[in-house]
């Protein structure tokens, strides 16, 4: 799920940057700095949408460096348990497969894949169904449910499940919402 | 039904919807106990008047959305001054607008997953069958326990348990015969490509790295300069076809003693359409045992594996599988190290020959072998076969009819049936023997002058040196005798054995 949250950081800022265009460096480099990441607390953070106020700075000693706290507007992404997601397939193989919800991947076991599905190697390897309607392989679209979500400092990690009504490959992408 | 703490409205509302379904269920079966009938008639009492249950039905919603936002906000209250995209206004008015609601049925939705897939855990007891990065594969629970084997090669955090692993070798395995498939495990260094460090290019060599000399023309295609890993790599003679070829019989795995990032580097060059190999790279990084290789972390039945290998002692537990390649040394260090003091055949701008290479006779092997596994005059089930037993039949084909006796070859308090040139002479069909009569065809000696090499020479039998038998390991074939040739020995190594 997407959040618009505001978030606090303290931004060091090298004395050179001083003048003028302080406030521009300091977005510039906050953008450069956040955008992209992932914290466990907050999922990702997508993008950032506003500052909402840079706070009084501190000079440190010896460095000259300056600490701005600063507070910002961001949109950020988090997966929870439970949570639909749309996701492209990015690799298949006899364990079940893998896909990326942007910068969430999830794994999707061949335990959680719907039994009349069968995995065919090749050098295009998918899932199948015996009657060869439904195809899951690298760059389909398919809608998965999260049960599992793991966070680490740089990745989340989900495990998902298509194995359920409405879930699995999105043939006519104009009924997706 | 459980009732979940904090959401007593929500899980009474399913409670309802779980009693209706429990109505509707026992309904069709004799028995019906007195409350549960109550409760049909009154769902029944409902759907009579249509706009009475809609109203019932709004009713519900409304209440599931007031709690689902609870759970929403209890669910996020830990997050800074959150607010959800959709808007925190709209989800509180939402409870005085009705037609706001259907904006948050997903929510809904979600919260009622949420229940659901907690119930479903508590309900069946999953077995684990993997974890990635600490969850369940199944299940999604988290768990800390690192058993089972790490299958590093295809996510880097993952595991399999035992019971998993035998799940998908069999499932794989059935699914492969479909396609008249066995698998084929292929090392890289000397087996398929040599490389070598720029560093460790000698004089003669420099012409490879000078683009302007003739021989870049002949090596186009299968010498690669890769700069930012200082290396130098040349691919074996016949390697592409040989690729083509195996990969309509086989699913190919590499396996290596290199690193991973060498691996995949290499597995670019031979495979840069990614059509052979697809994920089924493994390096050394994946090995279960140190300085060993091992068919534990490839998802294929044994008895359904080849491996080509030119170091047999590295697959101490699956020899059985292994065909042994001769090595490959086309740069000058790659001859240094393994002890060859001859010139390299980069240095006499030389290679092996393309179409009766190493690569092109195992190709052949390995095409018997599978035309054998899948013969069809031996029935259709294929399950039962194993491609070892038929490994063994094409190899003891090579020097069947032959009797050997050997002389000056081991040493003398060797048990002379655990030496590895009497097994191997075994292995490729021919018997051994330790006395000579008349049925012996050949003598392998080190030795013109050893008695038996005498009697050889007497009764016109084959007189050979050990390297012919070695030849016909990797040729499989019965190497011309005349060109293995039992030289004189010096005086020199004479006198110090005496």
């Amino acid at each position: 799920m997407f959040f618009h949250i505001v978030l606090e950081r303290n931004m060091q800022l090298h004395p050179r940057h001083f003048g003028r265009d302080l406030r521009e460096k300091l977005v510039a480099k906050l953008m450069k700095d956040v955008e992209g990441t992932c914290s466990g607390r907050h999922g990702f953070v997508v993008a950032i949408t506003g500052i909402e106020n840079v706070g009084k700075g501190l000079i440190r000693d010896g460095t000259g460096f300056v600490t701005f706290p600063v507070k910002y507007q961001c949109v950020v992404f988090r997966p929870f348990k439970g949570e639909i997601l749309e996701a492209v397939v990015s690799m298949v193989n006899k364990m079940g497969f893998f896909a990326e919800a942007g910068p969430v991947q999830i794994f999707v076991s061949n335990h959680l894949i719907p039994d009349d599905m069968e995995f065919q190697s090749g050098d295009m390897p998918n899932y199948t169904t015996s009657d060869g309607s439904v195809k899951i392989q690298k760059d389909s679209e398919v809608r998965l449910k999260i049960i599992g979500t793991r966070v680490d400092a740089t990745e989340i990690f989900c495990i998902g499940t298509i194995k359920d009504d409405f879930l699995g490959v999105i043939s006519d992408p104009g009924t997706t919402s | 039904m459980s009732l979940v703490d904090g959401s007593p409205v929500n899980s009474s509302s399913s409670d309802d919807f779980a009693a209706f379904l429990d109505a509707e269920l026992d309904s069709t079966s004799d028995t019906i106990p007195q409350e549960e009938e109550e409760e049909e008639e009154e769902e029944k009492e409902s759907d009579d008047d249509d706009t009475n249950s809609l109203v019932q039905r709004t009713k519900r919603r409304k209440i599931s959305v007031l709690d689902g936002s609870e759970a929403l906000n209890g669910s996020t209250s830990h997050m800074d001054q959150i607010e959800v995209l959709d808007g925190s206004e709209e989800l509180n008015g939402s409870t005085s607008h009705i037609d706001k609601i259907e904006n948050f049925m997903y929510k809904l939705c979600n919260a009622c997953e949420l229940l659901c897939s907690e119930t479903s855990v508590k309900e069946d007891i999953c077995t684990h069958p993997g974890f990635i990065g600490g969850m369940c594969i199944k299940c999604g629970e988290k768990i800390d326990n690192q058993s089972g084997v790490a299958f590093g090669y295809i996510h880097k955090d993952l595991r399999l348990a035992n019971d998993e692993i035998v799940r998908l070798r069999d499932r794989d395995l059935k699914n492969l015969l479909r396609h008249r498939k066995l698998y084929l495990v292929l090392d890289l260094d000397h087996t398929l490509l040599n490389s070598t460090r720029f560093s460790d290019i000698t004089q003669d060599e420099g012409y490879l790295m000078n683009p302007d000399d003739p021989m870049q023309d002949t090596l186009k295609g299968s010498l690669f300069k890769l700069p930012f890993m200082n290396m130098v790599t040349k691919l074996r003679p016949f390697v592409h076809t040989f690729l083509k070829e195996a990969s309509n019989l086989f699913e190919m795995y590499i396996y290596t003693m290199g690193e991973r990032a060498y691996a995949l580097e290499m597995a670019n060059l031979l495979d840069p359409g990614r059509v052979y190999f697809n994920s089924r790279i493994i390096a050394q990084g994946d090995c279960t045992q140190r300085h060993q290789k091992g068919l534990d972390v490839v998802l294929g039945q044994e008895s359904a594996v080849l491996i080509l290998d030119d170091t047999e002692q590295v697959w101490v537990k699956h020899k059985d599988n292994l065909i042994s390649m001769e090595r490959y040394h086309f740069f000058a260090s790659s001859c240094k190290q393994f002890g060859y003091k001859a010139k390299s055949l980069s240095e006499l701008r030389s290679d092996e020959s393309d179409a009766d290479g190493a690569l092109a006779t195992v190709l052949n092997v390995l095409k018997q072998v599978h035309s054998m596994f899948f013969d069809r005059e031996l029935g259709e089930d294929f399950a039962g076969r194993d491609a070892r037993q038929m490994l063994r039949a094409v190899r003891s084909e090579v020097l069947k009819g032959c009797k050997i006796v050997f002389s000056r070859v081991f040493p003398t308090k060797f048990q002379a049936e655990n030496h590895h040139l009497w097994m191997l002479a075994e292995r490729l069909g021919a018997t051994c023997s330790t006395e000579v009569d008349s049925s012996v065809t050949h003598v392998i000696s080190t030795d013109i002058g050893t008695e038996k090499s005498r009697w050889a020479i007497q009764e016109n039998k084959f007189l050979i040196e050990p390297r012919w038998l070695e030849a016909a390991n990797f040729l499989w074939q019965r190497q011309p005798e005349e060109r293995f040739p039992v030289k004189e020995v010096k005086l020199k190594p004479l006198t110090n054995t005496q």
